[in-house]
């Protein structure tokens, strides 16, 4: 065998042995950590922003910044598509 | 949760876990890209399922649709089989 | 691809409308319904590339160009930004919403609780909402029109 065939297998064989124990070391599902801020959202987002769909409330008004970092995103994911496929003009 | 609702979560993840493997072993990339569009539904099914609609209409519309548009255009650039 | 059989394009033809209705409702409806700028406008350039499936992407870079599709991406960009600037300007914290609660344009402010639903709510989110739909419509068209026409052409330098 060769010798970058063992490093692969052995790198893979330790992060699937960490996975596999870290499942056991998640919360329950449905019952989240920390559930201050949730409650808080929950509580407040019709008085805050108005909305009645509180998961556009979050993208929208309270993580907002997120937001704005995925429009950066796309933009910069069509202005490298356009100028790679760009027209020259001889 | 039910009973119902474990069967059709684990029933669709294993779906999803069968529907990648195709994915990977095809040699035909044309049909490899269609089973990558199958497991992309799957996964937005699973989203569905497990309560998240926003993620779920997200992934339908940019995994299943979009990116597979993108695949087959790369795939009409090049060639369709895939070399050993 | 310089366009597929005429039962492709009449499906297409029938499909075409509704998916434009169904992105465009979901774009609309962000603040009530699950959904919002970036999934209707992922739908709706769904449709957009059917269209240049159906029918090539010649015939469709004959009806619309790149530069006009780039200028509406950033037209959406520049709409965002200006609405969380308005909300530093109004309300002295970017991203600050504005509107709500002011009986304004959607200033409407719902009761606590499980309410109908009103379009008339959610202050500055349906503004962000239609400037990233926009914002998402125009650039994942371009990307995919870009990719098919470059791949359907032998030589790209007319």
């Amino acid at each position: 065998m060769e010798k970058r065939t063992i490093v692969a297998v052995l790198v893979f064989a330790i992060v699937a042995v960490f996975f596999f124990f870290s499942i056991f070391l998640i919360h329950p599902f449905g019952k989240p950590g920390q559930v201050n801020m949730d409650d808080h959202i929950i509580a407040n987002t019709q008085n805050e922003t108005g909305t009645n769909n509180g998961v556009t409330s979050v993208v929208f008004d309270y993580r907002g910044f997120d937001t704005l970092g995925e429009a950066t995103i796309l933009f910069s994911a069509v202005a490298g598509v356009l100028m790679i496929f760009r027209r020259v003009k001889q | 949760m039910g009973m119902e609702f474990l069967i059709a979560n684990i029933l669709v993840l294993i779906l999803t876990v069968v529907a990648s493997l195709v994915a990977v072993l095809l040699r035909d990339l044309l049909a490899a890209a269609v089973a990558m569009a199958a497991m992309s539904l799957l996964l937005s099914l699973e989203f569905f399922i497990l309560q998240a609609p926003d993620v779920a209409i997200a992934e339908a519309g940019v995994g299943a649709c979009l990116s597979t548009a993108i695949v087959i255009i790369a795939i009409k650039g090049t060639k369709r089989t895939e070399d050993e | 691809m310089s366009g597929m059989s005429k039962i492709v394009k009449t499906s297409v033809n029938i499909l075409f409308p509704l998916t434009m209705i169904f992105g465009l409702y979901v774009i609309a409806h962000g603040h009530l319904t699950p959904g919002g700028g970036f999934q209707g406008g992922a739908i709706v350039a769904s449709g957009c590339a059917m269209i240049v499936v159906a029918y090539g992407s010649k015939w469709v870079f004959k009806q619309i160009k790149e530069k006009r599709l780039s200028s509406f991406e950033s037209i959406g960009g520049v709409g965002f930004i200006t609405v969380a600037l308005l909300g530093l300007v109004f309300s002295s914290v970017f991203f600050g919403n504005f509107l709500a609660g002011s009986n304004l344009l959607f200033g409407t402010t719902p009761a606590t609780g499980s309410t109908g639903a009103d379009f008339n709510t959610g202050g500055v989110l349906p503004l962000m909402n239609f400037a990233v739909g926009v914002k998402v419509i125009a650039g994942l068209f371009v990307i995919v029109l870009v990719m098919a026409y470059a791949s359907s052409v032998k030589e790209w330098d007319t």
